[in-house]
This record gives structure tokens, sequence and C-alpha cells, in this order.
């Protein structure tokens, strides 16, 4: 399956050309960047999940040798900067949009990136001491005295959307920000009428921690000389991020630069603008040298925005054929102490129905604070959440009705004829081939040996099962973007986008585009991202827009290029543009070669007598806005062993065939399914951010308690591409990389079910931990000190 | 980390010198567990006196019925060493098993007995086997050695020089991991012994204890079967995120049956 690169152009699985950059350690991540005289940053955060600040006494700590400053909320204030901006909806035009139901503004409040009435979760910053080291800045932030006074607290999701629950924010009246309707109540309940079977789920998909390799990091630098701010980070914005930093510092844009290297993941735990990123501009301003701030693995677990966390009650309703007829039910989305961004609730909602033919569905969604961690859109943004309940469901109403599980998808899913379809949450999948996808998944996952498996693995004292899982996710994000093209004289080409690679292989595969329609070899692409002095537009790297929308605009900047070209070899050979040809870096005439494309650099650059628009620099851009969303979906297929005794868990296959329209490099998005496999297994068998109800603590605070997913728990995947062109995207091209983790926690709990279904068990909530499995095969509540109690209870969602 | 002084001193009696003059001083011995302690601020010494260059403490030999093992010996060396796998192979399975590459190349047995983590592997190969830890000053009964958690019956100033193991007709050792650390949730040691059968449990309680009931059924037959009707009861027993006292309570039996089928399968 994995076959060698032939050449460097699109398509080719070309190995990266970053990676030797950054196995050996000379990647350049905002942690490996020390600036003369740097000062450290050291956060003093809450050790309460909710309580009044009653004072600050920082003379202690300002007494500790080596410290500079000690810094809070009220000097904060005092320097008249401003709390960190908010988004909380996407406002693509694709998206669907969601609006409180009784017509009100859905409840948003900027944050304070250190709080001066309330600390709202613990691990919450309240003050940063900087000191000449990182070990004094330690020792000053012990002795930061901090008179709490500690409050109720509410975590769990279910608990805090109650009107009695303890209120996150006294400015409004309970901790439900929005409470939105979509679909259609009146035709949903016909449809419910009429049905012949109604399968219902109620469930919680768990908060999880994204945990990117590189712990978050920041440099802050200030030139009292021009007043303006440098801040070096790892993020996945660049332009927004520097926005949204001027709005904090309370300067003009062009005061801030803002500097991304190479970044260590994101998944969107970076997505968005961070407290300390504005804290150590701010400290640097304050103390007049350069300020270092490095958050540690476990300021990473306690502070990094975390993923997930909603609580769905849903029904599908089915006749007796098995043809879907509606769907319904209610969402509350966890969003911790900060009304940050809705998106779990809006990107999840809108595609609750997948890509099954569903007629009418009704849902409420709603949007709570707690006394967590704010969470923020994660890998991928809503979606795994209810593609896991929507393929529950589907295997819920084939084990009541007797219908067989793939029949009963494929008899739903809709067919290639029925393309563009409209959901009935309103959004418009543009095409694809959804059944002979899952046709080969099915296949490829040999569905039909299952039962010898399975009667071999019973030999053994195994309990085998089979799940399968279709998806589709909704691409959208910010959907301007803009490449620069530069080539030069001796045929380097240079590429400055907006976009800016988190690990994803930018420099690799953008490399490929040019090499395929420049003709360029690929080494001597360059490219340069995440530098505000040098990137003026774009919108950074998350909701699969990389590729997506960095193809675009790299493609028509190449067309631009090549038509200058032509230009420039018609006035030098005196014949009309439209006689000379481009093909693999070389311009052409009557059909043999004339000029190769750095030769017209060389010219542009050298000659005079050109027109004044075809001298100087080879260059071309593109700065476009793309409104369409991208609709990548697919099929898993896993497969599990279970040791009854201890309830252990093995995945012995999984299977995928994602359709990624076009692409450009198999490789890059073979790697980024595996991971995204792993991201997602995790969630359904081991990780989850567990706060302490009583206390608010964060129990799962490093990674001796935090369970991350490690390679000897996940088999060799088989991983295929399908390529259906996207009738959306000029190239073809729907994105890849969320594909991995989308279907994954609904595939396992579906095959740990049908493992355990000889037991009576019907379902299994998340993580699937050996526990929880040992107590359902026995019959036994699934309650174990790692379920919120409430869960167990009937939640009334409602 | 707060300041300390570090010491490296080459001979015991160098270390033990170090270890007695300053009142905060505390035995560096591989510092897997200690190490992590300090980064975090959990714990602070005055003086650090690492062993690691006393070379009389470490590497394991057989003397007629006993293998020993100096208390600076690795728990990869344990692992890896022939003379150990050929004694008592379930102690090199066992030092296999513990944390990862990195804390193996790292970690210590007298560094882990002394430190008598509740949930660590080798207190429950010291007890299980009845063995012997040697200090510079005595000699301490395994069954004596481990007092509760996180506490021995080590005094200030005593270090552990090494640990005599009895070789055993045979043994098995088998944990129900922990799913993010690799700690032992539940981690059993049975040894069929000329003088009987001890089986001793790690991870489900303050410290390391002996199964009396397994290990009386045990010596009526020793076989995976005879637990068949054993039960643990659950009070009292460790109940945390990744395993309630009633899960823990049951992994105890089965895990002294795969201890026990793995003693015999050798």
């Amino acid at each position: 399956m994995h076959r060698a690169a032939t050449s460097t152009r699109i398509g080719q699985p070309v190995p990266r050309k970053e990676d030797m950059r950054l196995i050996t350690g000379k990647g350049r991540y905002a942690d490996d960047l020390n600036l003369d005289g740097q000062a450290y940053a050291a956060m003093v955060r809450s050790p309460h999940a909710h309580a009044t600040i009653r004072s600050i006494d920082t003379k202690a700590a300002l007494a500790v040798p080596g410290v500079l400053s000690v810094l809070s909320g009220f000097d904060f204030l005092a320097d008249r900067l401003s709390p960190i901006p908010n988004k909380t909806f996407s406002v693509h035009p694709a998206e669907m949009p969601l609006i409180n139901t009784d017509g009100t503004p859905a409840f948003n409040i900027p944050d304070y990136p250190l709080p001066v009435d309330k600390v709202r979760f613990v691990g919450e910053a309240v003050a940063m001491v900087i000191a000449d080291s990182i070990a004094a800045a330690k020792d000053g932030a012990e002795q930061v005295v901090i008179d709490y006074e500690p409050l109720p607290n509410v975590t769990f999701t279910v608990d805090a959307a109650a009107p009695d629950a303890p209120r996150v924010r006294d400015e409004h009246s309970s901790n439900v920000c929005i409470d939105a309707q979509a679909g259609d109540a009146e035709l949903t309940e016909i449809a419910f009428r009429k049905a012949a079977h109604i399968a219902k789920i109620k469930t919680w998909i768990p908060r999880v921690a994204g945990s990117p390799m590189e712990p978050r990091a920041a440099v802050g630098e200030y030139d009292p000389q021009t007043g303006r701010y440098t801040i070096y980070t790892c993020s996945g914005q660049t332009l927004r991020l520097r926005r949204d930093l001027a709005i904090v510092l309370n300067v003009p844009e062009t005061n801030v630069r803002l500097v991304i290297r190479d970044v260590g993941g994101n998944f969107g735990t970076r997505g968005a603008i961070f407290a300390e990123q504005p804290l150590v501009a701010w400290a640097a301003r304050r103390v007049g040298r350069p300020v270092k701030w490095t958050s540690e693995r476990s300021e990473v677990l306690v502070s990094d925005y975390q993923g997930r966390d909603l609580a769905v009650e849903a029904e599908l309703a089915v006749d007796k054929d098995g043809n879907f007829l509606a769907m319904r039910g209610s969402n509350v989305g966890n969003l911790g102490s900060h009304t940050g961004n809705f998106s779990m609730v809006q990107k999840g909602l809108e595609i609750m129905s997948s890509i099954y033919r569903m007629p009418a569905a009704h849902f409420r969604a709603r949007a709570v604070l707690s006394h967590t961690a704010p969470t923020r859109p994660y890998r991928s943004s809503g979606r795994p959440e209810v593609i896991y309940v929507m393929e529950r469901l589907i295997d819920t109403v084939a084990h009541q009705a007797g219908f067989d599980r793939v029949e009963l998808r494929l008899r739903n899913l809709v067919s290639q004829s029925e393309l563009p379809y409209k959901n009935p949450f309103g959004m418009v999948y543009d095409s694809g081939d959804y059944i002979g996808v899952m046709k080969r998944a099915v296949e490829l996952g040999d569905w039909n040996g299952f039962a010898a498996r399975k009667a071999e693995a019973r030999k053994r004292g195994r309990c085998r099962g089979i799940g399968v899982a279709n998806y589709v996710d909704t691409a959208t994000g910010i959907p301007r973007e803009k490449a620069k093209l530069t080539v030069y004289p001796n045929g380097c080409v240079d590429v400055v986008i907006g976009t800016v690679s988190n690990g994803q292989g930018h420099e690799t595969s953008f490399a490929q585009l040019i090499n395929e329609w420049l003709g360029v070899p690929f080494d001597m692409v360059r490219l340069i991202t995440g530098d505000t002095d040098v990137v003026d537009v774009g919108g950074g790297t998350h909701s699969g827009r990389g590729m997506r929308l960095g193809s675009i605009v790299i493609w028509h900047a190449s067309n631009k290029i090549i038509e200058k070209g032509k230009q420039v070899v018609g006035l030098l050979l005196q014949k009309s543009p439209s006689e000379i040809g481009f093909a693999d870096g070389q311009f052409t005439a009557q059909g043999g070669p004339v000029m190769s494309l750095a030769e017209v650099a060389a010219a542009m650059n050298a000659r005079t007598d050109l027109p004044q628009e075809l001298r100087g620099p080879l260059l071309a851009e593109c700065d476009e806005t793309v409104n369409d969303a991208g609709f990548p979906y697919g099929c898993h297929v896993c497969e599990v062993e279970i040791d009854p005794e201890m309830g252990f868990v093995e995945i012995v296959r999984h299977t995928t065939v994602d359709d990624v329209g076009k692409a450009v490099n198999p490789l890059i998005i073979h790697g980024q399914t595996h991971g995204g496999i792993a991201q997602g297994v995790g969630q359904a068998l081991l990780e989850h951010c567990f706060y302490d109800a009583s206390t608010g603590q964060l129990l799962a605070g490093s990674f001796m308690d935090y369970a991350m997913p490690r390679a000897d728990i996940l088999p060799f995947f088989t991983t295929e591409i399908s390529e259906v062109p996207s009738t959306t995207h000029p190239l073809g091209m729907r994105p890849a990389g969320e594909g991995g983790t989308t279907p994954a926690l609904g595939v396992v709990i579906n095959a740990i079910v049908d493992a355990l279904s000889e037991f009576g068990v019907t379902h299994m909530e998340m993580p699937a931990t050996p526990e929880r499995i040992w107590r359902a095969i026995r019959g036994k509540p699934q309650r174990s000190r790692i379920v919120p109690d409430s869960i167990e209870q009937e939640i009334s969602l409602r | 980390m707060y300041d300390f002084t570090y010491h490296r001193p080459e001979s015991l009696a160098q270390a033990i010198e170090l270890v007695s003059a300053k009142c905060e001083a505390k035995l560096l011995a591989g510092g897997m567990s200690l190490l992590p302690a300090l980064k975090l601020r959990l714990a602070r010494y005055s003086d650090l006196v690492d062993l690691k260059a006393v070379s009389a403490l470490e590497g394991g030999r057989r003397e007629g019925d006993k293998l020993i093992i100096g208390a600076m010996t690795k728990h990869a060396a344990v692992a890896a060493s022939e003379v150990v796998r050929q004694a008592i192979p379930a102690l090199a399975v066992l030092a296999g098993g513990i944390g990862d590459p990195l804390v193996r190349n790292r970690g210590t047995i007298g560094g882990s007995i002394a430190n008598a983590d509740p949930a660590a592997d080798y207190p429950s190969s010291v007890l299980g086997l009845g063995a012997t830890v040697i200090t510079n000053k005595r000699q301490i009964a395994g069954d004596e050695f481990f007092t509760g958690l996180f506490e021995t019956a080590l005094q200030a100033g005593e270090i552990i020089t090494a640990v005599h193991f009895p070789i055993p007709l045979c043994a098995g050792y088998a944990k129900l991991l922990h799913p993010a650390s690799r700690f032992a949730l539940v981690g059993i040691f049975v040894a069929k012994t000329n003088a009987g059968v001890r089986v001793a449990v790690t991870g489900a309680g303050s410290s390391v204890f002996r199964f009396a009931d397994a290990e009386e059924a045990l010596n009526a037959d020793f076989s995976p079967a005879a637990l068949d009707q054993i039960s643990v009861d659950a009070d009292g027993l460790n109940s945390d995120i990744h395993a309630s006292a009633e899960y823990r309570a049951h992994a105890i039996v089965v895990f002294a049956k795969r201890a026990v089928a793995s003693a015999l399968s050798r």
C-alpha cells in the first residue's frame, strides 16, 4: 500500500523534507528562542475551582532575590489593557447559524488574562512573577500571597446546566450561554409518530486534553523607541492572533509583530490566543527586558484549552424496512470557565445526521459554563462527538429491530445521484461516493471473514467484536487566504502564505504543488510563514483549511506567474503571449523550449527595456476568499478482542477508507490518519480530564494519571485513500487529517459493544476502561469513580 | 527544584558519613521518584548524596541457595542478567516490566524498596520471596521491612547495600498495569519455596501485603484452579480514578492465578 515516490509532483508519497530537521533537534520551537537579557515568567495559578480573590500580596515575592516584578490583574487594569476577545461562533457562510430560541443574544463575556474578581477553574493564572531566572521566578511565585474565599463549584456538564447550579458568571442569570434549536420540530414529531422502531441514547463524550508534544511557550519583546511588541510563540494562527494581541495590548496592529516558527502540534489547543501570549509582551514592556514563559507539562494539562465534553440525549426513528425517518434530541456542551468558543454545539450539531438520508431532525443545543479549564475546538471540533452518537444510534436500532448493521447503513447512505444533498440542519454536502467508500471499507476490513475470526478467538477465551462507522467533516474556518510567489533568477521559488504548519508537513506538500505547476525542483521551493512582518493576509491552520485553501491561492498565483512569464517571453521573442506555452518549468514556442522560468526571472530583474509592469522580481500574489465548505468523508471498520475475565480490550484490526478528493501527498495523509486514529482511540479507551466533582480539582493532572494512547495498544492500520473529486474545490481536494479521529470514537465503541452483546451489553460509555467493561459484563452499573455520579442518574437534557 | 548540594561519594563509608552529617540529606539511588518530586517542588533537601559512584553496591551474583543483588543495580541489569534469569526468572520479568526503558536504565532496586511506593513492583518480590534486606547496620527480614505508605524499617543514616533473595522452587509475577504510569494497580508475586508458598500483593493497599488465603490454598494445591473459590474483600483496598477497590479485589485473585500459571510454566 505504501509505495515509494517516483517524483515530487502532486499525488506522490514524498518523504517530508522538514523531518530530518525536526527529529534531529534542529526545529525552532518557541522555547528554543533565547533573547539577550531575557527574563523569565512563572504563573501563580489558582488552587481553587471557584473563589473570590480578596487580595493579592506581592511584597514577599518581590523580596525574593532575582525577582524583577510581580504583576496581577490589578496592574493589568491600571495599565489600561483590554480583555481577550472571544470568537464564539463560526460565521462562515456555509455554517449553520445558532441563535437563542428566545431571540436574545448569546451570553458572551470577554476574559481577562489575569482575573481580579474571582478564579473560575483550578489552574487559572492569577499573577505573574518575572525574574532573572526561571528558578527565581518560581521561588517568587511561591511567595505571592493570595487571600481566597472559596465558593461552591460545578464541573460536570449536565449539572452546570441546572438552574440552581453554582454560577460561573455573576453577570448572567445561569450558566447556559446559548439555548438554541436546529431543524424542524413539527416535521420531526410527525415522522416519529410513524416510526416502527425508535433507538434512544443518553451519553457523555468526556473531556480530553489535546496534549501536543510541544508545551505552550511565548517570548515577548518590547521596543520603547518604536512602541512595538514582538511575540514569538506557538500557534495555529498568525494574523488573527496578531489582531487579538493588539486588542489586548491596546495598540494598533502594526505595533505588534508575531513570529510563529516550528509548532509541535496543535489539535485546537493553540488555535486561539491564550493568556500568556499577551502577558509576556506586557511584562517585557514593564521590566524593559524580553520575557519568556514556557509551560511545564503539568501546566499543559491544567491550563491548556481542553477538548470535547458534550452530553447528548438523542433518538432515531426508523420505519419497518429500516429507512431513517427522523432524529431528535438535545446536546449540552461544556465551555469551561469562559465563553470562548461555542463550536462544539454548532459545528457538532450541524452534521448530527452524518451522511445518511434524514428527512427530518430537531435538536436543542446548549453551551454551558462550568468551573473547569476552557474548552475549544479539538480535532475535529464537535464532529467526532456527534458522529459517535449517530453511529451508536444506528447500531442500537439495528440491535433492537434485528437489522444488519452494514445493510442498514448502506440503505440510508445518501447516494451519489442525490448529491448535492441538504441535510436537515441545512448543510449542503457537495459530492462523494458514500456507498462505494463504505463498501470498500467493509471489504478491506474483511467484514465477511469476521465470523471465523470470532470463532477462533472464542477458542482462546476472547470475545471478538466488529464495528463500522461512517463520517463526514465540515471544513470551513477562516475563508480568506493569500499566497505570494517569487521566482528568483537562480530558479528558487519563495512561497509566502498565511497558513502555518503545526506539524502537517506544509514545507513538503506545498513544494509538491510548486513542483507540479511551475516545474521548479522540489528542493528549490522555500516556504515562508508565520512572521507577520512578511505575511499580511491569511487564516492559519484549522478546520481542514491548510491545503484546501493553500492549494487554491498557490494555484492561482502560479498561473499568474506563468501568464506574466508568457508576456515576457512573448516580448523578448517578438511573439504574441498566446503563442507561448509552458511545461515543466520551461516556456515553449512552436513546440520547443525557449526559456526557463529562471531565465525569465533573470531577464525581468536585469532588463530595463521591459515595460514597467514586467520589470523587477517575477512574483505573483493571490488573495482569495473561499466561501465553500469542504466535506471529507469516509468509513472505518474496527475489530476488538476482549478478555472477559478482566475487561481488557485489544484493538486487533483497524481499517479506514477516507475520501480526500485529491491526495497531494498520500504518505502525509496516511501518517495523519494514523495519528488521528490514535487520538480517537485514546479518547475511546483511555483519556479523560477527570475533575473531582466535590472539589473541582483535576485529578488527571500529570502523565502519571492522564493516560495517553501508546503504540503498544494499537495494531498495524490498514488505511486507504479514496479520491472522488470534490465539486466545490477547483482542484477537487477535500481536507485530510481529521478523518482518522472523527469516526474513531464511534467505531471503537461499536466494536466493543458488539463483542459484549452476548452478555446483554447494549452500550458502553467512554473511556471504555477495563473496569467499565468488566462491570458491564457482570451486569453491574458501569459506574466507577471514573464516571461522574450524575451521568448514571436519569439525565434529562430536554 | 529548590537548591541543594550534590555529593557523589565513591565509597559506602563516605556516603554514610555524608548522609549522617547532614540532617536534611537524602540518598539518591537512581532518582526515578525522587527527581520528579524535586522538580515539582514537592520535596526539598539540603543535600543529595548520589550513590551511583559507589560501585560496591552494584551487581548481582548467586551464592548457594540465594541470589544477592546490590542495592544500586538497575532494573534493566536485573532484567537482562543471566544469573537472575537462571535463579529466579520471575524477578527478571518483574524488573523488565517496571516503568519504561528510561526508568529501567536509571532506577535501582535499593531505591525502589527504600521509597516503598505502594504501587511499586519490587516490594512484592522482597515480601513474596521472603528476601532479606541488607543495610550498613543490619539485616532486615522482608516481612519486617515495609511498614506503611512510603514507610520502611530503615532508620536515619541507614543505607541498603543489597537484597538477598532465597531461590524458590518456582515463582511468578503478574500485574495489572496502571494505564498511564505503568505502575502496578495490582501486582502479585507468588513463590513456591521449601518452607511453603508465599503470595505478596502490591498496588492494592497502603503497602505491600501477604495474601494468606491464597497461600493456604496454594500450599494444598499449587495450581491456578486452587484459587477458584478464593475471594478478596474490597474493604480497605485502594480506590482511585483508575480502579475501584472492587475491581482491585477481583484483580488480586485473577493475577494471583496468572502468577501461579507463570510460575508453573518455567
